[in-house]
């Protein structure tokens, strides 16, 4: 399958930095995919988002090396907005990332910036709303809602222009659990339905585990780790060692293991978890 | 002061009216006030304010306003009003100054002039959405749109500001600097309060702007705006009432 993003030989190193945020990454995505990212602070995540979206290096200057392309596009040459159209994302500070004071106005933002035909923006702002479940927040000023309800209104923004691929950088950090479920369910739904691209940048690593198909483990700029979920938690001594904490069933089936009291893969969730221990207790 | 500049929904006539009509009203009565030369119809402005507040549902904002103008307007009434020699002497004061008639009058049209200023262009941020002022800017008077944002983007920021500035001083005291004190502990507070406020300030902006990129920003056009504002019955009346207040601050 051709790839929606290929890195090949990726390196960057910010301007009057030392040492380069990306180090050689070579990376291979396909239309579709749920990539999960993990790392400790400063591994370059941040930076991989940023590159993805065209930010590095147009916006954010420094020294690029080697290629990049999503959908075909060439980051070093495609403008920010090109990519843009391709590429949505939300990053961290979801706060800096409002550019009107009404809910509805920062989902018609981009819609209006793009040229969506005027007899669709209803039904995209509509719908972007009630899949994030805060229909009753449009007419809300953002200043008046919680952290969580204003990342939800960061994600529904980019999600009515239904972009190929999304890119979210941590942003699901001040989401109570429940909606952090429901958040990475809309996702799992996109991907689905739509073949939207998913790469979510997390530190809910459990949750990320029961709905990506791949994660990628960053230290120090490169990508250490790439695999599917359960290949990758295989190794949780060397994820430890990277700063990554893996989930603790997944800890619980490395030590069954060791005691050949468990032989099947790891569990990413509690129903599987409970397969496991029934299966070490018998 | 936090809300102020914010706006409030409702469904009053002024709220449905159109934006280019609303930001008319609120010129035309501050400008109005600096045209005419009566106290009385300053104060008659100043009152067309804040009753107007008051029936569009945005008596908090007026209070406010009133509460932190009036300060300033206080503060600058008592500067000035010894050092205003023309005129009949009330109350004389050392160092050849004094309080005169002449004083009293210049620095309470002063005051009412600087209030009357305020409280118009609060209310209509009050009942105007930012996004609708900006597109009207662009589609109806042909504004660019990066000039257009740029000055709805600084409105915007000052409620922010003051976000910004609340975190900092509760960041410092959890920190044990204490705020109270003498005039010159105060000024050497500046530097601890002003400069993560500046710091986070600017990433805050850059990080709007890069937003603001990322969602095509640059390829906005004059007829990108999805809603269309046509003029209305009630538009015209306003600007009848428009005209009215020009007249009188014109005649007086």
């Amino acid at each position: 399958m051709d790839s929606l993003i290929l890195l090949e030989g990726v390196s960057f190193r910010y301007e009057g930095a030392g040492s380069r945020a990306l180090d050689d990454v070579r990376l291979s995505i396909a239309p579709g995919e749920f990539v999960g990212v993990i790392g400790p602070a400063g591994a370059g995540k941040t930076t991989l988002a940023h590159t993805l979206s065209g930010v590095v290096p147009h916006v954010r200057r420094g020294d690029f090396y080697g290629s990049a392309r999503v959908a075909g596009l060439d980051t070093v040459t495609a403008s920010v907005v090109e990519l843009s159209k391709t590429v949505g994302c939300v990053f961290q500070d979801v706060e800096s990332q409002f550019v009107t004071t009404m809910v509805e106005d920062e989902v018609l933002f981009a819609l209006e910036n793009f040229d969506v035909p005027r007899d669709e923006i209803p039904a995209r702002v509509d719908r972007a709303l009630a899949d994030l479940n805060i229909t009753d927040l449009r007419s809300r000023g953002i200043s008046t809602l919680s952290g969580g309800q204003k990342q939800k209104v960061a994600l529904a923004a980019a999600l009515a222009l239904a972009p190929s691929a999304l890119v979210l950088d941590e942003a699901t950090g001040e989401l109570d659990p429940a909606s952090s479920v429901q958040v990475f369910g809309l996702l799992s739904q996109l991907r689905r339905e739509r073949g939207t691209t998913i790469i979510v940048i997390e530190q809910k690593i459990m949750l990320l585990c029961a709905y990506a198909d791949r994660l990628l483990v960053m230290d120090q700029g490169r990508v250490v780790i790439d695999g599917p979920v359960r290949r990758t938690l295989e190794q949780p001594d060397r994820l430890l060692s990277l700063g990554v904490n893996c989930p603790r069933v997944t800890t619980l089936a490395a030590r069954l293991r060791e005691k050949e009291l468990y032989h099947g893969p790891p569990p990413i969730n509690l129903d599987e978890a409970e397969t496991m221990v029934r299966e070490a207790m018998a | 002061m936090q809300g102020v500049l914010e706006y409030q929904g409702g469904g009053t006539v002024l709220h449905r009216a159109h934006p280019l009509v609303k930001l008319a009203l609120a010129a035309v009565v501050c400008v109005g006030g600096f045209v005419t030369r009566s106290l009385l119809v300053n104060l008659a402005l100043l009152a067309l304010s804040i009753c107007g507040g008051f029936a569009l549902g945005l008596g908090g904002k007026v209070k406010s306003s009133l509460k932190g103008a009036g300060s300033l307007c206080l503060f600058l009434f008592v500067v000035q009003l010894p050092f205003v020699r023309a005129g009949r002497t009330l109350v004389p004061l050392p160092f050849g100054l004094g309080i005169t008639d002449e004083g009293l009058r210049f620095c309470a049209r002063f005051a009412a002039r600087l209030l009357g200023a305020t409280l118009p262009l609060v209310l209509m941020l009050g009942v105007t959405r930012l996004s609708d002022l900006t597109n009207t800017l662009v589609a109806q008077l042909g504004i660019p749109y990066r000039y257009a944002f740029v000055v709805t983007t600084a409105i915007r920021f000052i409620p922010v500001l003051f976000v910004e500035m609340r975190d900092v001083i509760e960041a410092q005291t959890a920190r044990g600097v204490e705020l109270d004190g003498s005039f010159t502990r105060k000024i050497k507070l500046i530097p601890p309060l002003c400069v993560p406020l500046l710091v986070s300030c600017a990433q805050r902006m850059e990080n709007n702007a890069l937003a603001a990129e990322l969602r095509g920003f640059y390829l906005r056009k004059r007829g990108s705006g999805y809603r269309r504002y046509p003029l209305t019955g009630s538009d015209a009346l306003l600007l009848a009432v428009c005209g009215l207040v020009a007249a009188a601050a014109i005649i007086t």
